[in-house]
């Protein structure tokens, strides 16, 4: 086991030199200056030569890598060039929110697949399992943007003045503040890890109002990601659904269930401890491959829903030329992915000693 | 298997517990479940009875190197008289300079607390300390900033007890943040909800009238645009009533001249625009041998603004009025990052752009656009020039608008551009807020009331930051302008109106100003606001070499834009 | 339940067919799923749509109309719209245009973007991954390591970085999406590759003294064509919606195309007082989708009964 983890990891730094080199030169070969998108309709040429050369742009591309490696080594990710703050700020900012949204998203879409893919798969073939892989079949190819809108106008608009009334954007009510971990708990001298974790903490809405038993601020918080949760995790509820459905038929029909049921056990007892209990182990697997499809769908959503979070930062961020955090983000991301990735094949690994060989 | 399973689910946890932590992994432990004590107001300000003691005031100076303008600039010096009076010098008249200085880029900071903080506007945003209205209590990066009254503000106190500023990019989400009671006050309405807000008898709407303009620009040097009667056909071609009728909100009105009427001296009372004559401009086209099977290049950005409410929409409908001649445009939608330097380099045939004024005097309008310092409508025109010049440094009202005159005639000629439409912005508002009133530049948060006393406005964008003289953008000088003040303000009318100082007085020819300041003006921090703060804050701004200068992107672009074109000690390019 | 075990009655008529024609076969077990039957359902119309826009439209689907009110909902006669108006079945847009109309050249446009971009990545990818995993050893290696790389992004995250730097368009975007989609196609066809190549009739045609390229080509290519097609239809899908989230970003279509992504990014402000105008376009890509789903599961179905598990 061991020994495929170290082999897995090996195999991974390939990818990560990749990565640093991919999000380099796209954010190098983008058109544009950032110095306009600063200055805006007042940019001249002479402010922006002084721009360039205050924050390096003016150097050779090689160089620029050079130094951007080096100071990532050291934890280093630059700043912003919008507002010149350290991008590890702005991720520690940014970063909760979208985890969040995915961590919701994934509780959504978990619960609700699974129970869809076994109701599917007990009335296998019946009018509730056409529906329900229709159902299922139609949410992969939904539009997660237009779904979004459909969701605000729905729940915003149409449920108005009912108690199923939802915030269609935003991230909290206004008035309601999460206070920053540093001061409720009188941190004062945090630095490095430190400060990123408690920053981290407290710019989790969710987390910080468990932390500090500040309930009003939980829930508020919770209600805002009911519709953004909902509107990313509609397609991978469809993929575990359709998954679930396929495991659970695919275990149902194995002798060991059929043994079980000779021996009399009720059929309940039968799905319940055996049959869903081993068709779980390919479903935990693609709940695990779904995090890439919920980062994407969390770019489209948190633009709809206003939400800020990475995606919307990255998109802001593209349009808006701010390299670094561009750089800082997508390494960031990838990072999360691949590792995401490395669990999930560890994982099945363990469970399936065939794996380990291959 | 089914141990094995348990294992696996543990494992996915932790792992996805470590994931959350990520760099939080040191800090998990210690989490005191201390009663979640609401975070202390900090008023940086001492114990306001105490009256510090007043040191000797040592009067500083910005002069200009050599004493003369030959840096590039206008301004030769400024320098504190005494603790309350300070003299900008300039080296040709400056008759606009009180317009000028109201626009918050110049905004008066404490001179020691340029001096603690580096002039850094990163340091700055963890603490702003300035004279306005509020204080900041607490800036939630991507969701919102509180302000708090400031009690030591020497003006009259904000009439709400909390003023939150949110923002959210889409005018639909803005509007249910309205409707659903969440927010106070909107700004930037979009065209299509103005009838919903009007039917609703909550919500009322409050337009702006603010000088500004969307213009069609030709480049004239691109063939065939270089050919004058071609230019004056497709002015023709365009027909502006409808398209303000479509997509812009009522008040807005088709655009004549260069200028829109608010600018006096400048526009031309009964002037007569080029009329709209489809025949008659595709004939003209004809007769010029104009190539109808060539496929021009029409480019816009996708940024609304007041005077480009639907940039996609008026875009196509302009792409559709010619198509109707016969002519073929193609659309190119950019991002402003890349469309707006390769327009003013010039690389666009036909293409957007807009404008809304910095401060009611036609040199920001004539001087911006058609004396040539861009090449986005390619060669200027040199008798339009000549009188643009005349025009600017002359101080008679009735000379001038002789001048102009001839500018618009002139622009009916060689038609630089097709200017389309002036247009007017709305905010909307819960009906109960009382004491709204919007100027053409600014707004009267302070002066606003709520029955639970909190004022809640969502606007369109994030502040950048909060050190306005080295930020450009209106979301960032929204917020500035609570917490800051300036020698004059605009409050809600176009005319300046002194603020930190009492009055600033010309010598005959406007190129001295001497200022009186306001006295017992205490910043946040509890200094004294006097003369120095004046000197150091222009001197952030104005020269190159100055210890402070540092700010946001460090071009301190306003700066440049009415003192200049260049400030003092500006290396060389 | 396989082929083989069926028991089949010597002599039968229909057991000759059986035998005889895999596609017959195939087609058997494509039909057998009432979905497939759906989505091929759903496909033929907006086949059908796609082929014949200009007959089905009503009116140009970008010359604005006339004397008509802008952002005007439905007009339909059989619902009772007066027949002194001009009947709009799905309204008029926000710059005057019949909605329906759009959406019609719509579909031959996303029918379009699909197929074509699918087609590039598995020319591209295909070739990659044949190369990858017949040839072997490190150059085996190094494609997949950078056919990995493009693997460590999300998807649409990587294609709008690739826009940003190619420039806002469609032709970019869809080079966009298809250099994204690359990866796929090179494993999908390198595991083929791979689990044919050392079988004995390669080994055999080599002995017959056919060179290398042809042994690829004739030889072991074929082999990668059914998963291919089952997942090039499934591409078509992702690819589809993928250039939807990129106009609707921005950075796919130009102006004034009637895209479906387009058109519902422009009208997206217009969600809360005219519904109807992001309504449309949303139900219209999700069925197309949706049929390329159904059918790609089908087709799983019919040519791999051993995918039929996989996602």
């Amino acid at each position: 086991m061991i020994q495929f983890l170290i082999r897995r990891l090996f195999l991974i730094l390939p990818v990560l030199v990749g990565i640093l080199l991919v999000t380099f030169t796209i954010t190098r070969l983008v058109p544009g200056d950032p110095c306009y998108v600063m200055l805006g309709e007042r940019a001249t040429e002479s402010t922006c030569n002084d721009f360039k050369a205050r924050f390096g742009l003016d150097k050779s591309i090689p160089e620029q890598f050079g130094r951007y490696v080096l100071n990532l080594l050291k934890g280093d990710f630059g700043n912003s060039l919008k507002d010149r703050r350290p991008i590890t700020t702005v991720i520690a900012e940014r970063l909760p929110m979208t985890f969040e949204l995915t961590f919701f998203a994934m509780i959504f879409s978990s619960t609700f697949g699974i129970l869809l893919g076994v109701i599917s798969a007990l009335n296998r073939n019946s009018i509730i399992d056409t529906l329900t892989m229709l159902g299922a079949n139609m949410g992969v190819s939904m539009p997660v943007f237009w779904l979004g809108l459909l969701l605000a106008y729905v729940f915003a608009l149409v449920l108005k003045d009912t108690p199923f009334q939802l915030p269609p954007s935003g991230r909290l009510s206004s008035g309601i503040s999460m206070a920053p971990l540093t001061k409720v708990w009188g941190i004062q001298d945090a630095t490095g890890v430190k400060a990123f974790g408690l920053s981290f903490l407290s710019n989790s809405a969710i987390l910080n109002g468990l932390l500090t038993s500040n309930y009003k601020l939980f829930f508020d918080a919770l209600k805002h990601l009911i519709l953004p949760a909902v509107a990313v995790g509609t397609i991978s509820l469809s993929v575990i659904a359709r998954m679930t459905r396929s495991a659970l038929l695919d275990v149902l029909g194995q002798d060991f269930i059929r043994t079980a049921r000779a021996k009399g056990l009720r059929y309940s007892v039968v799905i319940r401890r055996h049959a869903l209990r081993n068709a779980l182990i390919p479903i935990v697997t693609i709940i695990g491959l779904q995090t890439g499809g919920l980062l994407s769908g969390a770019v489209l959503t948190e633009t709809i829903f206003s939400l800020p979070g990475v995606g919307s930062k990255m998109v802001e961020a593209i349009l808006g030329r701010d390299y670094p955090v561009v750089q800082g983000f997508s390494v960031v991301i990838a990072l999360i992915f691949v590792f995401t990735n490395l669990i999930v094949d560890a994982s099945y690994a363990y469970l399936d000693p065939r794996v380990r060989v291959k | 298997m089914k141990n094995k399973l348990f294992v696996l689910l543990s494992l996915l946890m932790l792992a996805s517990l470590a994931l959350a932590a990520c760099g939080g992994a040191a800090t998990e432990a210690p989490a005191p479940e201390e009663p979640a004590a609401p975070a202390p107001v900090e008023p940086a300000a001492p114990a306001p009875t105490e009256v510090p003691p007043m040191p000797e005031f040592v009067a500083e100076k910005l002069e200009a190197p050599g004493g003369n303008c030959d840096y590039g600039g206008t301004i030769k010096s400024i320098e504190a008289v005494d603790r309350y009076t300070v003299k900008f010098t300039f080296c040709a008249p400056e008759p606009a300079f009180v317009a000028k200085v109201a626009v918050e880029a110049f905004d008066i900071y404490d001179a020691d607390y340029l001096k603690e903080t580096g002039g850094d506007a990163v340091a700055m945003n963890e603490n702003p300390v300035g004279t306005g209205p509020y204080i900041v209590q607490e800036w939630v990066r991507g969701d919102h900033i509180t302000f708090v009254p400031n009690p030591d503000y020497y003006g009259k106190a904000p009439a709400n007890s909390t003023f939150i500023l949110k923002w959210n990019k889409e005018g639909a989400a803005r509007l249910l943040d309205l409707q659903a009671g969440n927010v106070s006050g909107i700004a930037e309405v979009t065209v299509d909800d103005i009838p919903t807000i009007e039917a609703d008898p909550n919500l009322k709407l409050e337009p702006r009238k603010v000088n500004n303009f969307v213009y069609l620009g030709i480049n004239n040097t691109k063939p065939p645009f270089d050919n004058e009667k071609v230019r004056q056909a497709f002015a023709m071609l365009i027909n502006k009533q409808a398209i303000v009728d479509d997509f812009y909100a009522p008040g807005s009105v088709p655009a004549t001249q260069f200028v829109p009427a608010g600018v006096k001296p400048g526009f031309t009372d009964g002037y007569v625009d080029t009329t709209y004559d489809m025949a008659k401009g595709v004939e003209m086209l004809k007769a010029e041998g104009f190539d109808f099977e060539k496929e021009y290049t029409l480019s816009y950005a996708e940024r609304t603004r007041p005077y480009f409410p639907q940039p996609t929409k008026i875009a196509q409908a302009v792409q559709a009025q010619l198509a109707e001649a016969g002519i073929k445009i193609k659309l190119e939608m950019e991002e402003w990052a890349t469309y707006l330097p390769a327009t003013r380099a010039g690389e666009k045939e036909l293409f957007f752009l807009g404008w809304s004024e910095d401060y009611p005097d036609a040199t920001n309008w004539y001087d911006v656009f058609l004396t040539g310092s861009s090449a986005a409508f390619g060669n200027p025109f040199p008798d339009i020039v000549d009188l643009i010049k005349k025009g600017a440094t002359s101080g008679d009202p009735v000379a001038r608008q002789g001048y102009y005159d001839e500018v618009n005639k002139l622009y009916a000629q060689h038609v630089p551009a097709i200017v389309i439409a002036h247009g007017t912005v709305n905010l909307a508002f819960q009906a109960g807020v009382e004491g709204v009133v919007i100027g053409p530049y600014d707004e009267n948060f302070a002066l606003m009331k709520t029955a639970d006393g909190t004022v809640v406005f969502s606007q369109d964008g994030e502040p950048v930051s909060l050190f306005c003289g080295d930020e450009t953008d209106g979301n960032s000088f929204r917020a500035c302008g609570l917490i800051f003040s300036s020698l004059y303000n605009f409050s809600t009318t176009s005319i300046p109106e002194p603020d930190l100082a009492e009055e600033c007085v010309g010598n005959a020819d406007a190129s001295e100003w001497t200022c009186t300041l306001r006295q017992g003006v205490v910043f946040s921090n509890g200094a004294t606001f006097d003369a120095n703060d004046v000197v150091a804050s222009f001197s952030a701004g104005l020269d190159y070499n100055y210890p402070l200068r540092k700010g946001n992107t460090g071009s301190y672009q306003y700066f440049k834009d009415f003192f200049g074109p260049k400030v003092m000690n500006q290396p060389a390019e | 339940m396989s082929l083989q075990e069926k028991e089949v009655p010597i002599l039968s008529s229909e057991t000759i067919r059986e035998t005889a024609s895999p596609f017959v076969i195939m087609s058997r077990r494509f039909f057998r799923h009432s979905s497939a039957r759906l989505g091929l359902f759903l496909l033929g119309i907006l086949v059908v749509c796609a082929v014949f826009a200009e007959q089905i439209a009503p009116y140009d689907p970008i010359v604005p109309l006339k004397n008509v009110k802008r952002r005007d909902t439905a007009c339909i006669r059989i619902f009772g719209c007066p027949a002194e108006e001009s009947q709009h079945l799905m309204g008029i847009d926000g710059n005057s245009r019949d909605l329906f109309s759009r959406i019609i050249f719509g579909a031959r446009l996303s029918l379009q973007i699909g197929v074509s971009t699918i087609s590039f990545a598995i020319v591209v990818g295909g070739l990659l991954g044949a190369i990858a995993g017949f040839v072997g050893g490190w150059v085996d290696d190094l494609i997949m390591r950078i056919l990995d790389v493009l693997l460590a992004f999300p998807s649409l995250l990587l294609a709008i970085a690739i826009v940003a730097v190619l420039g806002p368009g469609l032709i970019n975007a869809l080079l966009a999406i298809a250099i994204v989609q690359i990866p796929v196609y090179a494993r999908v066809v390198r595991a083929s590759v791979v689990s044919v190549k050392e079988l004995d009739f390669i080994s055999a045609s080599r002995a017959l003294g056919a060179s290398e390229i042809r042994i690829l080509f004739s030889r072991i290519m074929p082999n990668a064509l059914t998963p291919l097609i089952v997942q090039g239809t499934l591409g078509i899908a992702t690819a589809i919606l993928s250039a939807a989230a990129l106009s609707f970003l921005g950075l796919g279509a130009e102006f004034p195309t009637p895209e479906w992504g387009l058109m519902l990014g422009e009208e997206r402000n217009s969600v809360f007082n005219a519904p109807h105008l992001v309504f449309y376009p949303g139900i219209a890509i999700m069925i197309t989708v949706l049929s390329f789903n159904l059918v790609g599961d089908g087709l799983r179905d019919a040519l791999d009964p051993r995918l039929s598990n996989v996602n």
